[in-house]
């Protein structure tokens, strides 16, 4: 299960609030529900990192 | 590949397609026109110069009556002489040009009996003129040695014409064969080209617009946010799956808002 990933949805609504989650699933084209269910693979996971920099560059 | 590469690799293949088609007309075009030249300067031609070497044998035979009939005056005798040598020779000459000329053996084989019967003739000329020198101009003596010997040659000359009449009718019924077979190969070729050309393109077309109804599809629900159920399957490597993998963008956002809101 995606234990790592939701807590990157997670820490990305407590950094930048509902907005920010909504932004991290348009660009990794994920919900959270579905990064709970995904497998906390290499590529999952970079899929995310890589998104969450990019909102944070943007902010 | 990318719909824009699609289009434009279609489109240059059309491109190429009716260039080839025109340069192919315009070679064959020529073909058929070098076709026809050769027949002309051919056998055509050279029927035409077997009716002027006849025509010339008519007037040799003309000018052998004139020396009978006008020589007996020496300045006379020595000018109708002269001219009917000058016929005869020229005769020989046209008629030797014409068998090396033509390359149909039937014809050619006509030309040498006539000049193996008309050298026959030449001596009969010979022996008559002499007779007709000698003998007081008497030209009934001289007129019964060649009387009637010229119609052998003239057939002869009538049948090489008739001949290579013939050998220029079925060259040219050959010819139009020969350049009808070639355009319907050549258009077989283009046609079946083009075909294919066709059937990607429309195949191309119809994929193009089947996904962009797939698209307008997922805009539709999205611009009412029916999100429910919603699946976004286009897939590709070109401007349409971009726009639907964006659009899985937009649709995971919505999702998660609302599982935002719903906590």
């Amino acid at each position: 299960m995606g234990i790592l990933l939701m807590k990157r949805y997670e820490d990305i609504g407590h950094e930048m609030g509902a907005v920010g989650r909504m932004k991290l699933a348009m660009l990794t084209k994920m919900t959270s529900g579905t990064a709970e269910k995904a497998e906390d693979s290499v590529s999952n996971l970079k899929l995310v990192d890589d998104a969450i920099l990019q909102l944070r560059k943007a902010v | 590949m990318r719909i824009s590469t699609k289009l434009i690799t279609i489109t240059l293949g059309s491109a190429v397609l009716v260039t080839g088609l025109v340069t192919s007309l315009v070679v064959e075009l020529q073909q058929v026109a070098t076709g026809y030249a050769h027949i002309l300067q051919g056998p055509v031609e050279q029927a035409a110069e077997a009716r002027r070497v006849q025509a010339n044998f008519l007037v040799q035979v003309q000018d052998w009556k004139d020396i009978l009939l006008r020589g007996q005056n020496p300045v006379d005798l020595a000018t109708y002489t002269a001219l009917f040598r000058a016929q005869q020779a020229k005769v020989k000459a046209d008629t030797l040009a014409l068998a090396d000329a033509t390359d149909d053996a039937a014809t050619r084989q006509l030309l040498k009996d006539f000049l193996v019967e008309d050298d026959a003739l030449g001596a009969k000329y010979d022996a008559a003129y002499a007779l007709y020198v000698t003998h007081d101009f008497d030209y009934k003596a001289a007129d019964a040695i060649v009387r009637g010997m010229d119609r052998g040659p003239s057939r002869l000359l009538e049948n090489a014409v008739a001949e290579l009449n013939a050998h220029a009718v079925s060259s040219a019924a050959a010819q139009k064969v020969r350049a009808i077979r070639q355009l319907a190969i050549l258009l077989a070729i283009v046609g079946g080209l083009f075909l294919i050309d066709s059937v990607v393109y429309c195949s191309v077309l119809f994929g193009v617009l089947k996904r962009l109804g797939q698209l307008k599809a997922v805009s539709d629900r999205l611009a009412v946010a029916d999100i429910e159920g919603l699946s976004i399957d286009i897939s590709g490597h070109d401007e349409i799956g971009a726009i639907g993998d964006s659009l899985k963008g937009v649709e995971a956002a919505l999702h998660e808002l609302l599982a935002v809101h719903a906590h």
